[in-house]
């Protein structure tokens, strides 16, 4: 019995030796990293990505980083263990991804960036991110027009570590700041989180009962907020969110939120992906390493045709 | 340092500063996430304004009409005739444009103010132009060849030079113009405009901007 186990976790052994030692039999690999699926947003990227390799033939290690930079290096490590042709990556962190992105690079592993940005060029084959500072403007200006140029006002913002959650807000006030009779009376971070999103409205509102609007950094966060006013009785308080999500597409057809800015978070993962595949196999790089695609305001108006962070047409 | 090294630093700079160069270096390492402390996208936008803005709308920008016939038909062909081929792949196209024609209608409620202007005598309104001081978009920057935005450190960067080009117009032209019964004057307009979903007429982002006496 002892011999029987001990010979097939030898021959186990000896299977993935062989594995490994002849990769020309097996289809190369395509590591995809993100934050957690707990985000449909994340998840539409990761579904995207895999789609998209495995229709070129790639088998795929999908993985979460939870956005610990620390979780991210492990499995960069992994990554490069495997024998990685390539890593699809929306990182976790502008300023402590670049050092695990090159430790891959000079493992020979050439890595694809989504989504967010790093602070260093050079590093990743190629960075494509939506133009965040662009969606967060379509966004405040329907804000704006929403709010008719006036009233009270609460920010919510993301996770702090994250670029975008910065960029957005920027792009927000970047707008916002020119409508004087606009006045912010709080501006919070919820940390991209839903049920943080509530009690920190819930806490707003008792404190600020004349508001009138909410800008929020996500969707989550804003699905969050809107809740917390519908509990309060305030479902008059217009609220605009950034992803474009299934949950915010059915809130605005059914008059709810009001607004929101679509990413193309499967067009971008796909693209990364296609990318890769370019460079794996051709070994061209594409011709900008950092490369913007532009977001789309969502209203009533288009939000029928918005499914899994793509507009039909 | 060795005479060498400081050599090299002299004639590093006789090259910066000879190199007429509009854009900023991209540091490679960004270090946070704002813009770094060098980096002043309203002088950038003032200092190349008269020197290769003006020339460069000038040259480049084609009659309103005749853009946007094209645009309709061919935007990526408009786009090479009448503003940046080298834009990035995703953006929607911006052009380059001249217009001429009366204002049959004005916003000047909002503080991002408009005219509507029939450039084809037809009475209805062919074009929006931002009269500010609250503008939208960037499309005077996307119109222009000679800016990337690998050329910058990060998004941020680069969207407020586009805002330092709506700024700085609104300062030097848009807050000189008048306000009041501008219906039925004339308006004469060197800008940009961007095509974009949704809109009801495409807004045009002045350069420079006239209008003309009550009639």
């Amino acid at each position: 019995m002892k011999l029987t186990r001990r010979m097939t976790l030898a021959a186990f052994a000896g299977m993935l030796a062989i594995g490994t030692a002849m990769p020309a039999y097996a289809a190369d690999l395509i590591a995809i990293i993100t934050p957690s699926h707990d985000n449909p947003f994340f998840k539409a990227e990761a579904v995207g990505a895999e789609a998209k390799a495995k229709e070129l033939g790639y088998e795929t290690l999908v993985l979460v980083h939870d956005d610990d930079a620390n979780k991210q290096s492990q499995l960069i490590d992994t990554a490069i263990g495997r024998g990685a042709k390539a890593i699809i990556l929306d990182n976790a962190g502008a300023d402590a991804t670049v050092a695990a992105v090159q430790k891959a690079k000079d493992a020979g592993v050439p890595s694809f960036l989504i989504d967010r940005e790093i602070n260093a060029t050079g590093v990743a084959v190629a960075q494509i991110v939506s133009n965040n500072y662009q969606g967060a403007q379509l966004g405040a200006q329907e804000f704006v027009k929403l709010m008719g140029e006036k009233g009270n006002y609460v920010e919510l913002v993301g996770k702090e570590s994250d670029t975008n959650a910065g960029i957005r807000s920027k792009g927000y006030h970047d707008v916002i700041d020119d409508y004087p009779d606009l006045k912010m009376v709080a501006q919070q971070s919820a940390n991209w989180s839903q049920t943080e999103a509530y009690s920190k409205m819930e806490s707003i509102l008792q404190a600020n009962p004349n508001v009138k609007g909410v800008i929020s950094g996500n969707d989550t966060m804003a699905m969050g907020a809107y809740a917390a006013l519908a509990a309060a009785g305030r479902k008059d308080v217009i609220v605009v969110g950034f992803d474009g999500s299934n949950d915010v597409r059915d809130s605005i057809t059914s008059g709810g939120i009001k607004a929101t800015v679509l990413q193309p978070a499967f067009a971008q993962a796909q693209m990364a992906v296609e990318q890769a595949n370019d460079y794996i196999k051709n070994k061209k790089s594409p011709e900008k390493e950092k490369q913007l695609m532009d977001c789309v305001l969502i209203n009533g108006d288009n939000a029928p045709k918005l499914e899994t962070f793509a507009l039909k047409n | 340092m060795t005479k060498q090294s400081w050599l090299l630093i002299a004639l590093t700079a006789a090259v910066g500063l000879s190199a007429c160069k509009i854009l900023p270096t991209p540091s490679a390492q960004g270090g946070d996430n704002a813009s770094s402390s060098a980096f002043n996208p309203d002088k950038m936008v003032e200092d190349n304004w008269a020197s290769k803005v003006i020339p460069y709308l000038q040259q480049k920008a084609g009659p309103f009409a005749q853009v946007h016939a094209l645009a309709k038909i061919d935007p990526a062909a408009a786009g090479s005739n009448y503003g940046n081929p080298k834009k990035q792949a995703n953006s929607p196209w911006t052009f380059a444009v001249r217009l001429e024609g009366k204002v049959v209608a004005a916003n000047t409620q909002s503080r991002a103010a408009t005219i509507d202007v029939d450039v084809d005598g037809d009475g209805k309104a062919d074009a929006r132009v931002q009269i500010g001081p609250a503008m939208r978009g960037t499309a005077l920057r996307d119109s222009l060849d000679f800016v990337q935005f690998n050329d910058f450190t990060n998004q941020i960067d680069f969207a407020q030079f586009g805002k330092a080009f709506n700024a700085y117009v609104d300062k030097t032209v848009l807050s000189k113009l008048p306000r009041d019964g501008l219906e039925g004057r004339t308006a004469k307009v060197l800008g940009a405009y961007t095509i974009e979903g949704g809109q009801d007429l495409p807004l045009v982002t002045p350069a420079e901007a006239e209008i003309g006496p009550k009639p």
